[in-house]
Formats: C-alpha cells, structure tokens, sequence
C-alpha cells in the first residue's frame, strides 16, 4: 500500500511558493493548470451512482476494472469495511482498462443503476472469476437474476451519460497521475494498489482526522 | 507501508566529492538489481520497458524488459499497423499464473521477447502488465516508425537509456549520501556564472542595512537569503514531480521577468534613498521574532533568495537534470526535492560566508555608506537591464547599457571639476566615472549600428569588414518545435548529429557560444556533424515537447548522436561544458 497526499501537498507548495513571493513577486497565474481539477469533481460526480451511506462523512474512491485482478480480490474486504464503519459513502469509479469486457461490463453495470440494480450488478461482475467475454458479462448478470436486456436498454437509452462518465473518470485518473487500477482515494488522500481492510480502516480514520 | 529501510553510508566525509563528480559527467550505469524499490508503484515505462532492435528479413525483436515483482501479460501483446491491419506477433509461451481472480494467464516474468513480422508503415505495439498483488497498469501503446528499404531508422532518434548520478548514489548509499552529494555539488556550482549575480544581490541587501549591520545580523539576513534559495529549488523538485513541467522553466515567462526586473528598479531607487523599502507595522512585529528590526528586510532576503534562484539564475545544470529527471521517472519526492534543497544550500554556503564575514568590511555611517548604496544602486539597475535582456532586442538593450553607463560615469562625477588640491581617491574615481562615460559612449554607439553584445558593442562595424571570410564560424540548424527538428534531422546529409539545447535566457548557453564553439579543436571535431539548436528563448508547449522527445530538463543539453541516430551512451552533455569534453564526446561518435 502506497499513500501520497498529492493534493495537499501541491496546495501546501503553491501556498508555500505565494507566501514566499508574495514579499515583492507575484507568481504569474499560468502556473497552475487551466482545467484544475477539484475534489469535488473527483468525489462527488453528480452521474456515478453511490454505494455504502451516500450521507457518509468519509468518501473512498476506487478506480478499477471488472477484469483488473487485484480489483477483485480487494473487493469483499472493501465492500465488508464500508459496511461495517456504516458512515461511508462509496464510489465505484469505472476505469475500464482491460479492452473490449471490461468496456461492455462497465456499461452494463452502470445501465442497472437506472433500473436500480447497481449494487446487484456490480457485486456479481466483482465476484467473477478469471477473464471476461462479452458473453460472459451478459451470463454473469442474468445469473444473479437480471434482466440483461432491460439492461441493455436502459444503457442505450443514456449512453452519452455513462460513456461520458467514463471519459471523464479516464481524464481524472490520467490528471491525477494514477498509474492503474484499483487506485483508491480515501477523503483527500490517494493511495496506489490494492488495500487490505486494516489498511482501508486506518485511511478512513485518518481521512476523519 | 513497504518502504525498504536505506542504509546509512559506512562514512560521510571520504574524498568522494570526485568520484561522484565523475560519475555524473560519465553518467556511469549501475546495476539494476542495486534499486531499493520505491514504494510508489513504479512508472509503467519503468515497469516494463520496450526495446526494439532490428532481426533478419525485416523483422524486428521486441524485447521488454521487466522490473523485479512486475509481469507482463501475453494475450495482451498486439501490433497494428497504421491502417489497422492486426500483425501476429511470435511469443513464447508464458508462466502460467493461476489467479484465482484471473484465472490462469500466461505472463512473463523478468524479461519477454516477440517477434514483429516486416511491416510497411508505421507498427503500433500495444501491450499491458501489472505489478504482482498491486496494481494493473492500463495498455501501453507505443508507435514503430516505418521501416526504411535499407533498414535504417530513418526519422527517429533514440536516446541512450544512462542512469542519473542520483540513482547511483541512492542505490550506494541510500539517502544520507544522496543529500551529502548534492550539497557538495552545490558548493561547486557556486563557482559558476549561474551564481555570480546573487553574489552583489546579497551585498546589495547587506549594504541596505546600513550601521545597523553587525556580523550576526549578515549572518541571519544571509542565511535566510540562501534558505529562501534552497527552498526555491526543492519547490521546484515538487512542482516537478506533480505537473511534469519544470517550474523553473515556466519562471522564464515574460511578465515574472518584467516583475522581477520591476523590483531590481524598486531596489535601485531606494538605494538611491528616493524612498525607504518598508512593510506594515504588524508584518514587520511578527517577523522581529527572526531577528530582524526595524524593516522588513527579512522578507525582503527571503523574496530575493527565492527570486534569484529560479529567474534570476536560471541554470540547468547536471545535478539539478538528474535530481529533475529521477523524481519524474520514480517519483520519489521527498528524496528529490530534499536533494535539491541541499544543492541549493550547498550553492548557498560561500554566500552565507560573505554575508557573515563581509558584514564588517562594509563601511559603517556618514558619507561613505551612501556612496556605496549608490553603487548598489546602478548594481540593481544593471539586474535590471540584464533580466530585459531576455526580452528586448540586442540594440535597444545596447542603449540602456549606454544610459546606465553614462548616468554611472556623472554620479562618480565624471562632469565635475576638481580643484587642484584634490586627493587621489576622488581623482581615482573621477577617473572611473570618465571611463564609465567612454564606455557608455561605445554602447550608444554600437546601439546605434545595430550591435547587441554588450561585450563586443562594435561588432557590426567588424562584422562589415570580415564579410568575405566567413567560413570559420559553426552553423547550427535553429528548430522551435519538434516537427523542425524531425525536419532538420531528415533533411540533413548521413552522419552524426549533435543536437543542442539552448536558450537566450540562458547564462551558461552563452558562455558556451563565447567559450566552446569557436575553439578550433571544437570546429574541427564536429566536421561534417549535422548542428542543430534546439531553441528555447520563447518557452511553450512546443519548446516542453522538443525536451521530452530528448529527455532533457532544459538548456544547455547537448544531445550526441551517431550516424543511426542514436544517441551514444555516456557522451551526453549538461550544463557547463567544457571545449575538451565536447571534442571527447563527438569523437565517440566516430
């Protein structure tokens, strides 16, 4: 597990570099990039649909793939501490990574928010094991008692939502210099890798301070 | 938290300083295996980099090589050409991984190798690995040029993969010895043109103080003029890894020169006791806990520091790449920046020595102190003028050398009669303040002929006469942006190229035009090399992406490379250059 508190402390060096010059120089305002991209941007993407309490105080962020391995395998102990701390907003990012199923789970996935099947659909895709086909995905869900097709459907019926959804989740992670997935952010601070459910427990209490 | 626990160097005060002087020029490689892992995921391009050599009938072998706890996945290795057709690449099989969330994958460990069939066209590789239990990284796609009939790599260059002098001391020595280096390095680079202007800066500042400075308060106000500095540089090490643009660089933008070029004139004029540079009470009573008094001037060092180190001398030189370039590759920030920050004390330490002992040899009181402020006066004027010379042509900088000189020449009393009873010190300055104003005259001069070296102001009328045999002087092709560059490197004949980063903002560049290119065993070693300036005086996007294509952190970078436009492992060069060391390294082109 990896912890980088990039944005304080990029806010802490600006701060830093304005305290400093602000005796006789100014920096100019280029330095700073145009499209800054905020915290709320990042935790609070009015289209992401959100798992856990969405009244929560703590936030955690993952950005993953249905096929991305350690995605996987981190997920019960994600899901069992969000559950457990009971104070937890979640927010499943996704940043397909993996080609083509990655691509088609995620847009399911996302389409059962809008007949409220989210949370069913995304822990079935989680729980899968090994690679994913396209028919696959479809098997998965229908599986666990959904209609694919409704599905389907209502993925198309909004598909510019999700696909910019997805876009924008893709531009955030590149912004924020994420190197894969899952890549977690827990209140302001990002953490790179897989996360145990101590290591999950020690961020949010050290994001409620 | 996996962080590897460093070891601390066995001694810290050896006669290493040369050694490691050497192994930065030389750029020596180290083994791999000496890395501590960082704890940070590595790069992907680190993780797993792609090597491209050339086979038999027009194939090429794709190598990659893979970080220790890396692997990459076989089924996602693909090749496309540009219009999409999908190439078979020929892979050995993998180690079956079983994953019980994956399945069983094959995947290379270590190292992986694939053969690209011939292809015409530019080949797009496309291929994705993780770090074993962390992370996946997302696909990595990287375009093959097209193959030339002959096989040669025609408009690409390739960079030799050196390590930086940082990783070799971190993997010797762990941090200890990474901090001890640079600052021994700062402490040399102190002896460079980057620092000289910061040398009448701080005396500028000092003699501000007038009789209230004593020793201890030179002391405190140079300390905090070179802290300033060296956190100048660490910030800079931050800003760095977090934008992936040189902070610095950015620095060189024309309204943060007109800024500080402003404040040289501010100072100037307060030296000049038109006004006394103060701060509002309740700044200056929360800064007097530092030991200051009365005046601001503790922020006053401390804007100073910061300004001197990232506008007023702005030189990349090959400590500052190398820490620059290993936070960017492993992003290691705490060790870079730290690092930076002890190449900025390190630069800091014979001005906080001046600052110090000097303190006592400025005169006290009276008459005495306000002709020497004065002198700082046209000193922080000539700042000035010297900043504006990064914006304004040669000649119109020409003729405020010329106003500066003249004015200086009248204030020494050039234009004053002197009786005959006069002393020889007023005579002795008199005399100066004459030669100021003949020198001013040149200047007007020259600006008047259209010259612009403040050093050689008559140059055009020279230049008039040695029209004829002007074949002596190297010419550089000079590119803005890197489709130029592309152009200039395809355009030119077969044979190395020698492609050179510069600036006019520069100091080092220019020391390097005066110095390095007209020496004759220079001209003679680069015969027949294609020369191109890679020119930075207006620095945008174009200018960040030619530095990126070279690996570079900015000028002066000399980038070497031979006949198959590779650059030659260890012949790169950064920051000042020497006539010797270039000649060495276009030789290896050979």
């Amino acid at each position: 597990m990896t912890m980088m508190t990039r944005r304080t402390l990029l806010i802490g060096g600006l701060a830093t570099a304005g305290t400093v010059g602000a005796g006789a120089l100014l920096l100019p305002g280029g330095t700073t990039s145009a499209q800054e991209l905020t915290i709320d941007d990042v935790l609070f993407d009015p289209v992401n649909p959100v798992l856990g309490n969405p009244e929560g105080d703590v936030t955690i962020v993952e950005f993953f793939d249905y096929q991305c391995p350690y995605c996987k395998s981190n997920h019960p102990a994600l899901t069992e501490t969000v559950a457990t701390d009971g104070n937890v907003r979640l927010v499943m990012k996704d940043w397909p990574i993996f080609g083509a199923p990655s691509i088609r789970a995620s847009q399911l996935a996302l389409g059962a928010a809008d007949v409220d099947a989210y949370e069913a659909a995304s822990n079935a895709l989680m729980a899968t094991q090994g690679r994913l086909t396209e028919k696959a995905v479809e098997r998965t869900l229908k599986d666990a008692g959904l209609d694919v097709e409704a599905i389907d459907s209502a993925y198309r019926a909004e598909r510019g939502k999700w696909d910019g959804l997805m876009a924008r989740n893709g531009n955030q992670a590149a912004q924020l210099g994420l190197r894969g997935t899952p890549a977690f952010i827990v209140g302001t601070t990002i953490y790179a890798g897989a996360m145990s459910g101590d290591d999950l427990k020690q961020a949010i209490a050290q994001a409620r301070g | 938290m996996t962080r590897s626990a460093h070891h601390a160097p066995p001694l810290l005060l050896r006669p290493f300083l040369a050694a490691l002087l050497a192994l930065f020029w030389t750029g020596a490689a180290l083994a791999q295996s000496d890395w501590i892992r960082p704890a940070t995921p590595l790069p992907v391009d680190e993780a797993l980099q792609l090597d491209v050599a050339e086979g038999q009938d027009g194939q090429r072998v794709l190598t990659w090589e893979i970080a220790d706890g890396y692997y990459l996945y076989r089924d996602y290795l693909s090749a496309r050409t540009d219009d999409g057709t999908e190439l078979t690449l020929e892979t050995p099989p993998g180690i079956a991984k079983d994953d019980p969330t994956f399945g069983t994958v094959e995947v290379y460990f270590d190292t992986a190798q694939a053969t690209l069939p011939a292809a015409s066209g530019p080949v797009t590789i496309t291929y994705q690995g993780c770090q074993d239990g962390g992370i996946c990284y997302p696909p990595v796609t990287e375009t093959l040029a097209a193959q030339d009939v002959d096989s040669a790599p025609a408009d690409t260059l390739s960079l030799a993969n050196d390590q930086s002098g940082l990783d070799g001391l971190q993997a010797r020595g762990g941090p200890l010895l990474v901090l001890a280096g640079f600052l021994g390095f700062g402490l040399l680079l102190a002896f460079t043109p980057c620092v000289f202007p910061m040398f009448p800066i701080l005396a500028g500042l000092l003699a501000g103080q007038g009789e209230t400075l004593t020793a201890r308060r030179g002391a405190v106000l140079s300390g905090i003029y070179v802290v300033a500095m060296a956190s100048a540089f660490g910030l800079l090490g931050i800003a760095a890894a977090w934008s992936g643009q040189n902070l610095q660089m950015v620095l060189q933008s024309p309204a943060a020169i007109w800024t500080v070029a402003a404040m040289f004139v501010v100072l100037a004029l307060s030296m000049f006791g038109l006004f006394e540079l103060g701060l509002p009470a309740a700044l200056t009573n929360r800064l007097s806990a530092v030991g200051a008094t009365r005046r601001g001037t503790p922020v006053g060092a401390a804007a100073l520091g910061f300004t001197s180190a990232l506008i007023v001398g702005p030189c990349v030189t090959a400590p500052l790449a190398g820490a620059l370039l290993y936070i960017a590759r492993t992003g290691d920030i705490a060790l870079g920046a730290a690092a930076l920050f002890a190449l900025g004390l390190g630069q800091g330490i014979p001005l906080l020595i001046a600052g110090t002992f000097g303190a006592r040899y400025l005169p006290r009181a009276g008459g005495w102190m306000d002709g020497v402020k004065r002198v700082f006066g046209f000193v922080f004027l000539g700042m000035a003028i010297w900043l504006a010379g990064r914006l304004l042509d040669g000649p119109v900088i020409l003729a405020l050398w010329a106003a500066l000189l003249v004015a200086a020449g009248v204030f020494a009393g050039a234009m004053d009669l002197l009786p005959v009873d006069t002393g020889p010190m007023r005579r002795m300055l008199k005399s100066g303040g004459v030669l100021s104003l003949l020198a001013g005259v040149i200047m007007a001069l020259g600006a008047a002929l259209g010259g612009s070296d403040p050093l050689r102001p008559l140059a055009p009328l020279l230049a008039r006469a040695a029209s004829d045999d002007a074949q002596g002087d190297l010419s550089f092709t000079s590119v803005t942006d890197i489709t130029a560059l592309d152009a200039a490197l395809n355009g030119a004949a077969d044979g190395p190229a020698l492609i050179y980063v510069t600036a006019d903002w520069c100091v080092t560049c220019r020391v390097i035009d005066r110095n390095v290119w007209p020496d004759p065993g220079v001209k003679a070693a680069l015969d027949g090399v294609t020369l191109i300036a890679a020119d930075l005086s207006t620095f945008d996007t174009d200018g960040q992406a030619m530095l990126d294509r070279l690996d570079a952190v900015g000028p002066p970078t000399m980038v070497f490379l031979d006949r198959d436009r590779r650059e030659a492992p260890g012949t790169r060069i950064v920051g000042d250059a020497s006539a010797t060391r270039v000649v060495s390294a276009a030789e290896d082109l050979r």
